[in-house]
């Protein structure tokens, strides 16, 4: 369970407090989708959500964890094990290939079963459609390709909530599709889903919609 | 996994490439001017040390017209000639105020069978001599006997003999490196002399008349009682046998060179410290330009869960391994100039050179190497403590 208590926050240099005392419920097991107009902070909450913003006040607490009091090692085993975040861009270390993008990050430290997540990343690009391309480098992926990789980026190491930024957007009906199945059946297998969104299929699919 | 983490090291060095080249071509620089200053430095304060054991006489008297001749074969070994009378010796060492004094004959440079290059020859007194004695390089029994000789340090013995114009002359002990000319003289008892003349001669080498005749010494040593005034002394040597000679003070010398050895250094290390801190302004920069480039792909990675000590040790050991390669590849690109060009170096400064053994070399090259990589590190630390430190969704939506 992810709890998010008064909330605020303005960035460095801007006249306007983005989020100002903002509370939040994310329940097991849940779909929920977050709208809102185009800069109103949708991003933001997300990001202050997934521990990787610091906000200016309140706190963000994963289960009884207060995410931005944790040790940077407690911190980054919830990131690689808890929260997947999916950016609203797409961004990929450009000197590796996409098979490498998704599983590299989690090799160093106590990851030792390499074989197994090459293995499960190969099977979800599948699954994605984009199977035969997990030796291509990311410029060479179109934007739809590039977030479905992105999206089993933060997936593969199967964290129990996952926060995505605009997953659809930008992208057509059919891909859009194909990246929602794959997230409702992701929260299927027992996790928890959080996306910002225009997107109406998303908001159809989610089991509550929060306009901030 | 090692394998694949050594790939993935130089993959991350290779995207960013171009910050990485300057970086490391910073590092080659830097090293290379540390490298070729050290070597420069030590190699003219060996050359000075050894020139001062051979220029440790007061006063040298020759004939007149030819003091600049002695100072430069005193200097640099040049192959010079100048004579006069073997019987001023007699008369000058005589002379009160005089502790000690001996004579000695330079013979004209000869191609000798012995040697690639010419050689100079020289006769001395070992009864008297103050000067040759404490120039060489271990000890021996002061008796120089017979046909006996004591060789420069560059002319090469074999079996413990030289040929000189179809002769063999036993070697019994070498010459301290001095860098200049006098490495390949050849010292001969004086009562030699005539013999090795005349076996020069037989060979066809060019002698002067005077060189055949004998009778002759080129110039004499004098080391004066402390308590004797130098004025007095040569104004009693004027009276004695004329006006027919000139004065060198070998120590004067001596210390005059030390002067310009210390200018050189000086200007030396001016010039390593001006270029040493441009060098490392150009360090800190490209450290800078390419912590920025990784910003991003930095908190992309803390998002993914990667720990900060792993990054940092990560980032750290590119960095290692660029300043590595860079300051071990600059040492041995300074050694390639430095070393063979040592001798044309100290010719250009006009001090007495000496390179280091190849065992020094390679100690001050681990310390350069330990120390530009040290202050690679250091330098780098400040800008990877600042990448891995910044908000990671921050750092993330700003591309760089
Ligand atoms: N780094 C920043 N510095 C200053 N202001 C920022 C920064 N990032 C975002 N903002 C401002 O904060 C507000 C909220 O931004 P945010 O990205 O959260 O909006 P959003 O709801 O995600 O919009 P969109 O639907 O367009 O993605 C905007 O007004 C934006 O201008
Ligand atoms: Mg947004």
């Amino acid at each position: 369970m992810l709890l998010a208590e008064n909330i605020s926050k303005r960035y460095k240099n801007s006249r306007r407090t983005v989020l100002e005392k903002v509370n939040f419920k994310l329940e097991e097991g849940e779909f929920c989708a977050i709208t809102g107009e185009s800069g109103s902070g949708k991003s933001t909450i997300l990001a202050v959500l997934a521990g990787i913003l610091r906000p200016d006040s309140g706190k963000v607490c994963l289960d009884d964890a207060d995410l931005y009091a944790l040790s940077d090692k407690d911190l980054s085993y919830i990131h690689q094990r808890k929260i997947g975040y999916v950016p609203q861009a797409n961004i990929f270390l450009k000197q590796y290939n996409i098979l490498d993008n998704i599983v590299f990050p989690y090799l160093s430290g106590d990851t030792k079963n390499g074989q197994e997540l090459f293995e499960r990343a190969r099977a979800h690009l599948e699954i994605l459609g984009i199977g035969d391309l997990w030796d291509r480098y990311p410029y060479e992926l179109s934007g739809g390709e590039q977030k479905r990789a992105c999206l089993i980026r933060a997936l593969l190491m199967k964290p129990q909530i996952v926060i995505c930024d605009e997953p659809t957007t930008g992208l057509d009906g059919k891909t859009g599709k194909k990246i929602l199945t794959y997230l409702d059946e992701y929260r299927k297998s027992g996790k928890t889903i959080l996306a910002a969104t225009h997107d109406d299929h998303v908001k159809a699919c989610a089991t509550r919609v929060w306009n901030i | 996994m090692s394998r694949k983490k050594g790939n993935n090291l130089f993959k991350n060095i290779a995207s960013h490439g171009f910050y990485n080249a300057c970086l490391l071509a910073t590092i080659l620089i830097l090293s290379a001017i540390l490298f070729a200053s050290a070597v420069i430095r030590q190699s003219l304060n060996t050359g000075m040390k050894n020139m001062k054991k051979r220029l440790g006489s007061d006063i040298m008297l020759v004939p007149k017209g030819a003091k600049e001749n002695a100072e430069d074969l005193l200097l640099e070994g040049s192959r010079n000639t100048f004579y006069f009378d073997a019987s001023i010796y007699e008369k000058v060492s005589s002379i009160d105020g005089i502790a000690e004094s001996t004579s000695q004959i330079f013979l004209k440079s000869l191609s000798a069978d012995c040697c690639s290059s010419e050689v100079e020859i020289v006769f001395f007194d070992p009864e008297t001599d103050f000067v040759v004695g404490p120039w060489i390089e271990e000890e021996y029994a002061k008796t120089l006997s017979g046909n006996q000789v004591i060789v420069g340090n560059s002319i090469t013995v074999e079996n413990g003999v030289i040929r000189l114009f179809g002769q063999e002359y036993p070697v019994v002990a070498k010459m301290a490196k001095t860098g200049t000319a006098l490495d390949s003289s050849v010292y001969f008892s004086k009562e030699t002399m005539p013999d090795v003349i005349a076996h020069a001669e037989e060979k066809g080498s060019f002698l002067t008349k005077e060189q055949l005749e004998g009778g002759i010494i080129s110039s004499v040593f004098i080391n004066l009682r402390s308590e004797a005034k130098l004025e007095k002394v040569l104004e009693t040597v004027h009276q004695t046998i004329g006006d027919i000679f000139d004065v060198v003070y070998p120590k004067q010398l001596n210390t005059s060179l030390a002067g310009n050895l210390s200018r050189i250094t000086g200007i030396v290390d001016i010039i390593t410290y001006a270029l040493g801190g441009l060098l490392i302004v150009l360090l800190l920069l490209f450290h800078s330009l390419i912590m920025k480039g990784r910003k991003q792909e930095v908190a992309l990675l803390r998002i993914l869960g990667r720990t900060r000590k792993t990054l940092i040790r990560e980032l750290l050991s590119e960095v290692g391994v660029i300043s590595l390669s860079g300051t071990i590849i600059g040492c041995l690109f300074s050694m390639l100039i430095v070393f063979p060009f040592g001798t044309y170096i100290g010719m250009q400064f006009q001090m007495p050179y000496l390179g280091p053994s190849f065992a020094k070399a390679l100690l001050t090259m681990l310390l350069i190497v330990l120390f530009v990589s040290a202050i690679s590190l250091l330098t780098s630390i400040l800008f990877i403590l600042h990448v891995t430190h910044v908000e990671p969704y921050l750092a993330l939506r700003r591309e760089e």
